[in-house]
C-alpha cells in the first residue's frame, strides 16, 4: 500500500550482535536493508525508493559506536558512531582534524546527532563528506558477511556491492609527525546543503620538503578521486606559494565536473582550484607546527 | 504489524501500540497528542519536527518510533512548569521572536540543546545551533536576540 508522505509497510528487525545482522542478511536473501542513523534511508523510503520487505536496525547492536585511539594502531571508529560524537572527540580533533571538520560541518546539528559515519560511507552519495578525508588519511574499512570479515582501503566502496554485507569499522592509521591535513568545501548555504565541491588534503613534510601529499576531490564525480597528477607536482619538492599554485592548476586540469542547475562545469573547476590551494596552505601550516 | 513500545516523553513513560513504519513525529502527534512538533517537509530539511533525544536535537520525522525505547525524549510541551514558561520560551515571547509560530517549538528546542551543553555560546555558535531550523517569517534576528537574552537569564 502506498501512503502519501508516509513510510511504506515493512518488517523491522533489531538484532543485538553483528553476527545476528549477518545471519539475517543472508537469510532474507536480498530482501532486507539496513538502517543506521536513518536520515538517508527514511527520506528515500518515504519516496518509495529502495524499499525492501525487511529493515534491519543497528541501534541495538552492542559495541558499534566507539571512537578509540591507540598510538600504534591508530584510530578505530565503529560504523554507528555519529558525526556529532566524532567531531567532538578530543582525539579526532587533535590528531585527525580534517575528519573532525568533515563530520562537524555536514548537514545540520540534527543530522549530526542522528547520522553515522558508516551510513555516510554507504550512502552512495557523490557528495558523502567523510569519504575524501578518509581517503586522504589512507583509512580502511572492515566489511563483514556471514562467511568472512575483510579489511580493505576505503576506496573499495566505489566498487564493492554492499548487498548482504555490513560495514562495521573504520580504521585510520596514526599519522607520521610533521603531517597536517585540511578539509574544505563549497556549499550554497552554510548548513543543510550537500557540497558543490569538497577537497581533502593530507601533507607530510620531511626537512621542509613535501614527503607525501594526498589531494582528494569529492562531489564532482560518482566517487571522490585522488588528483594523482597534481600530487606528483608537489611530491618530493620544497613548498612555496608558487608550487602550491601549480598544484592547484594541475588539479584544475585533472577535474571533469559536470554542470548542474546551479553551477557550470567551468565554475566548479575554479572552485576546485581555489579550495585545493587553500587546503594545501592550511595543511602546510599545520604540518609545520611541531607534532608533539 | 502492530507492536507495543514504551516511550519516555518529558519524564513520563507511555505504552504505545504502533507499527514499525510510524515515525516518532507521527507517534508524538497522533498517539500522544503532543502537537508541538510539526511536519514541515517530512524529510529533514526544515527542522519543524525537532525534538531532543538524550539532550541532542533530532528530526523526529526521520526517526522510527520503535527505535526510541529507552531514550529520554523531550518535546516543547516538556519545557514549561505549569504556567511558568522556560526562560527560552519567555525570551521568545518578550523579544517578539514568534510570528506564525510554526518553527518556534523546534527553534526553542535546538536552543535548549545548545544552552544545556554550552551555557555561554558565541553568536556564531547560536547561529550554528539553529542552522537546522528554518523560519520563513522573522528573518532570524529576533530569534537570535531572544536566545542571547535567555542565556543571560539562565546564568551564562
Amino acid at each position: 500500500m502506498k501512503y502519501w508522505r508516509r513510510l511504506p509497510e515493512f518488517e523491522y528487525l533489531a538484532p543485538n550482535t553483528i553476527e545476528g545482522v549477518c545471519s539475517l542478511l543472508e537469510e532474507k536473501n536480498g530482501n532486507a536493508k539496513i538502517i543506521a542513523g536513518g536520515t538517508v534511508l527514511l527520506a528515500r523510503w518515504k519516496e518509495s525508493l529502495g524499499v525492501s520487505q525487511y529493515l534491519i536496525g543497528l541501534k541495538k547492536v552492542s559495541n558499534l559506536s566507539y571512537v578509540n585511539f591507540d598510538e600504534e594502531k591508530g584510530l578505530s571508529i565503529g560504523a554507528m558512531a555519529t558525526h556529532g560524537v566524532i567531531s567532538n572527540s578530543p582525539i579526532v580533533k587533535e590528531k585527525f582534524n580534517l575528519l573532525a571538520r568533515a563530520c562537524g560541518g555536514l548537514g545540520t546539528p540534527q543530522i549530526r546527532s542522528m547520522g553515522t559515519i558508516g551510513g555516510n560511507l554507504c550512502s552512495r552519495f557523490p557528495t558523502a563528506e567523510v569519504i575524501p578525508p578518509l581517503i586522504a588519511l589512507a583509512a580502511k574499512v572492515k566489511i563483514v558477511n556471514n562467511n568472512e570479515a575483510r579489511i580493505m582501503p576505503v576506496e573499495v566502496l566505489s566498487k564493492e556491492s554492499l548487498k548482504a554485507q555490513l560495514l562495521t569499522e573504520i580504521q585510520v592509521p596514526s599519522l607520521p609527525s610533521e603531517s597536517g591535513g585540511a578539509y574544505l568545501k563549497y556549499t550554497i548555504r552554510e548548513a543543510t546543503d550537500y557540497p558543490t565541491v569538497n577537497v581533502a588534503v593530507l601533507l607530510t613534510l620531511d626537512n621542509k620538503k613535501c614527503k607525501d601529499i594526498k589531494i582528494v576531490i569529492g562531489a564532482v564525480g560518482p566517487f571522490p578521486f585522488r588528483a594523482k597528477k597534481a600530487e606528483g607536482v608537489l611530491q618530493g619538492n620544497p613548498i612555496d606559494e608558487k608550487i602550491i599554485g601549480a598544484v592547484a592548476q594541475a588539479v584544475w586540469e585533472e577535474s571533469y565536473p559536470s554542470s548542474d542547475i546551479y553551477f557550470s562545469a567551468e565554475y566548479k573547476k575554479e572552485l576546485i582550484k581555489v579550495l585545493t590551494r587553500r587546503a594545501i596552505k592550511q595543511a602546510w601550516e599545520k604540518a609545520q607546527k611541531a607534532y608533539a | 504489524m502492530q507492536q507495543i513500545i514504551e516511550l519516555t516523553v518529558n519524564g513520563e513513560t507511555y505504552s504505545i501500540e504502533t507499527e514499525p513504519r510510524r515515525t516518532l513525529l507521527e507517534v508524538l502527534r497522533e498517539n500522544l497528542g503532543l502537537t508541538g512538533a510539526k511536519e514541515g517537509c517530512g524529510k529533514g530539511d526544515c527542522g519543524h519536527c525537532t525534538i531532543l533525544i538524550d539532550g541532542n536535537p533530532v528530526y523526529s520525522c526521520l526517526t522510527l518510533a520503535v527505535e526510541m525505547e529507552g531514550k529520554d525524549i523531550v518535546t516543547i510541551e516538556g519545557l514549561a512548569e505549569g504556567e511558568k514558561l522556560h526562560p527560552i520560551q519567555q525570551a521568545f515571547v518578550d523579544y517578539g521572536a514568534i510570528q506564525c509560530g510554526f518553527c518556534t517549538p523546534g527553534m526553542i528546542l535546538s536552543a535548549k540543546g545548545l544552552l544545556d551543553k554550552n551555557p555561554n555560546p558565541t553568536e556564531a555558535e547560536i547561529k550554528e545551533a539553529i542552522s537546522g531550523n528554518l523560519c520563513r517569517c522573522t528573518g532570524y534576528v529576533k530569534i537570535i536576540e531572544s536566545i542571547k537574552e535567555a542565556l543571560i537569564k539562565i546564568g551564562g
